[in-house]
């Protein structure tokens, strides 16, 4: 009976919540094929044009619409991305694993790296850079602005590491020691392969987070910007379409990353299904 | 017979709580060791102390007379079945069987032709011959169980523990595993020291059984010894065939709530850990109320509760007039199960050189 008018509302709402989850997307992608350079970021659309795309990538004639500065902030974007996802992704499964054990202060530790991620960005990038006018040091993308990415991505991946190692059945690797193998090789060849889906979520939250992080690196990063401060700038200027067909392209590369991620997923789901059976069977 | 583990006063605690309070044995090298204790009683703490897994809190283990003391797991030598079989769910039959060879440490790594030759004879001997290349959960549970041990023997481990072998195993498939397991091991040779919480298990299985209770040895002798003279009030009620009586112990009886039980000169107070009074359930008679105890005979009298027929035995429950149950098992292979009236009374009788007596 209830379930006959639950079932509606619940299909409802959850359309409605796509909706407005995606309308803002989907506004900016149709306005992205405006017509151009005349026409402006808004409704109604003069004309369908790819004008904004060919912009962007520099195929058009010179226009008093100066080019989005993207090409080196978009490859900065990139490498400190990379960088934090490799540091952060590094350092969460290392310390998850710490953690799998009580030892002197872990409540504290634990507090304290997930305070990486509570504190407000702005906050922490003024305080970032306050020191490192104190100290003298250089602010760099790749220096000032790395760190503070690694430490606010790096709660992530511990929190994601701890959620697997949480439901890792450790005597995997009591039985391998007690077949010889030594711990390293142990975690090598038994754990990592193991716990990989969890790596690979540790890794995806990295990149996607520093990708697109704004308040800590606005004072942290010196003088060579990164994409998403690159784009903040150009707003102050003045709108343009452009901006929306480089979202667009930039989602479809997001997209491209969910797919290698998912692919990689379905890989390692096969295993887990045979740890699911196995622990099934015990 | 030489000793391949020695255990010397092993403790270990767990907070105040000591799961190992003062161990010590000794195993004889090839032989079949069961290791018979209640959940709780320390049994896979033991295991795991020995293995490596866990430190000991005091006392000393060693393997063929060397001493274990910071000796990781990995350089013990000793083998580890486990209950769930925790096999690599992400490696083949083979490769499970072939990884302690294949990830040893360092120039003990023997060559791909040797690991491949020495992985087809112990499939063979575990009868996993068709099954290399499945993944292990494309197995059934009994074959995991053969994989989990092909594993471990293809090691050639001094000693191999199993914590609960046949645990995870149906009924059925229990009792045949039973049997290849001991022929295993008697053909390679090796020390098996089998953790169990079932008592049939203990028994069918060991050459000797080991008793464990509450952390420290109850009694080690063979099994039938075990079984018939349990060395305590406690090892007797682990092996879940004995009524056990408390009262205290008087001139020539042994007198309690249930009542006054005259003794046997030969049976009088030899073991300790009591006072208790122990009957096995298979020597009870049930007599007619009518009926009187003969001159060498013990007789009491309950009420009848329940039957339960398990095919070759009948277990019957009797209710004492204070309150607690007896158990008397009667065995079907020459008699037909006899029919008691619910609520009636009987009599129950037994020898009185039958009775177990705890000073």
């Amino acid at each position: 009976m209830q379930s006959t008018l639950i079932k509606p509302a619940l299909a409802t709402y959850t359309a409605l919540f796509l909706l407005f989850l995606y309308a803002p997307f989907v506004v900016l992608a149709i306005l992205s094929f405006q017509t151009g350079p005349e026409g402006g970021p808004q409704f109604p659309i003069i004309e369908w044009s790819t004008y904004w795309y060919r912009h962007l990538l520099g195929l058009v004639p010179p226009s008093r619409i100066a080019p989005l500065p993207i090409d080196e902030s978009l490859l900065r974007s990139l490498g400190l991305a990379f960088m934090t996802m490799v540091v952060s992704t590094v350092l969460g499964v290392a310390s998850a694993q710490a953690f799998r054990t009580r030892f002197a202060g872990s409540g504290i530790v634990f507090y304290l790296i997930v305070l990486g991620m509570m504190v407000p960005g702005v906050l922490v990038g003024l305080g970032m850079s306050l020191v490192a006018n104190a100290l003298g040091i250089d602010r760099h993308w790749w220096s000032t602005a790395f760190v503070l990415h690694v430490v606010y991505t790096f709660p992530f991946a511990f929190l994601v590491m701890l959620a697997i190692f949480n439901r890792f059945d450790e005597s995997v690797e009591e039985a391998s020691w007690s077949l010889g193998v030594p711990p390293g090789r142990t975690f090598r060849k038994v754990t990592f392969p193991l716990i990989f889906p969890g790596v690979l979520s540790a890794m995806l939250f990295a990149f996607t987070l520093s990708y697109d992080e704004f308040s800590r690196t606005l004072f942290a990063s010196g003088r060579d910007l990164t994409l998403p401060l690159a784009i903040y700038g150009t707003f102050s200027v003045e709108i343009h379409p452009n901006v929306f067909a480089f979202g667009v392209l930039t989602t479809l590369f997001s997209f491209a990353l969910l797919a290698v991620y998912a692919a990689l997923m379905t890989l390692s789901i096969r295993r887990a299904k045979r740890v699911a059976l196995q622990e099934e069977a015990a | 017979m030489a000793t391949i583990l020695k255990l010397d006063n092993v403790s270990k605690l767990y907070g105040s709580l000591r799961a190992l309070d003062g161990v010590t044995l000794s195993l004889p090298d090839n032989a079949y060791i069961s290791l018979l204790g209640p959940s709780g009683s320390g049994k896979t703490t033991l295991l795991r102390v020995i293995a490596g897994f866990e430190r000991q809190d005091g006392g000393g283990v060693l393997l063929a007379g060397e001493s274990l003391d910071g000796v990781p797991a990995h350089r013990r030598n000793i083998g580890f079945v486990f209950q769930n079989f925790a096999l690599f769910p992400h490696l083949s039959v083979a490769r499970n069987i072939s990884f302690g060879l294949e990830n040893s440490e360092g120039t003990a790594r023997p060559s791909a032709g040797v690991i491949a030759a020495k992985v087809r004879d112990i499939v063979a001997l575990t009868g996993l011959g068709g099954l290399e290349e499945r993944g292990v959960a494309q197995i059934s549970g009994g074959q995991r169980q053969r994989v989990a041990l092909a594993r471990t023997l293809v090691t050639e481990p001094g000693l191999v523990l199993l914590d609960e072998p046949l645990g995870a195993l149906d009924a059925n498939l229990r009792t045949r595993m039973r049997d290849e397991l001991r022929a295993i091991r008697e053909r390679l040779g090796v020390t098996f020291l089998h953790v169990t919480g079932s008592e049939t298990e203990a028994l069918a299985m060991g050459d000797s059984l080991i008793v464990l209770d509450r952390g420290r040895i109850g009694q080690i002798d063979a099994p039938d010894t075990v079984y018939n003279r349990p060395a305590s009030p406690a090892v007797a009620r682990f092996l879940n065939c004995y009524n056990l009586f408390e009262g205290s112990l008087g001139e020539g009886a042994f007198v309690g709530p249930a009542g006054r039980f005259a003794l046997d000169a030969a049976a009088a107070a030899s073991k300790g850990g009591g006072p208790a009074y122990a009957v096995r359930h298979d020597r009870i008679e049930v007599r007619p109320p009518a009926a009187p105890a003969g001159a060498d005979e013990v007789r009491i009298e309950g009420a009848f509760v329940a039957s339960e027929y398990t095919g070759a035995t009948q277990l019957s429950f009797f209710r004492l007039d204070d309150g607690r149950l007896v158990e008397v098992e009667a065995h079907l292979s020459h008699r037909s199960p006899a029919a008691y009236g619910a609520d009636e009374r009987y009599g129950l009788v037994w020898k009185r050189r039958d009775a177990l007596v705890y000073a």
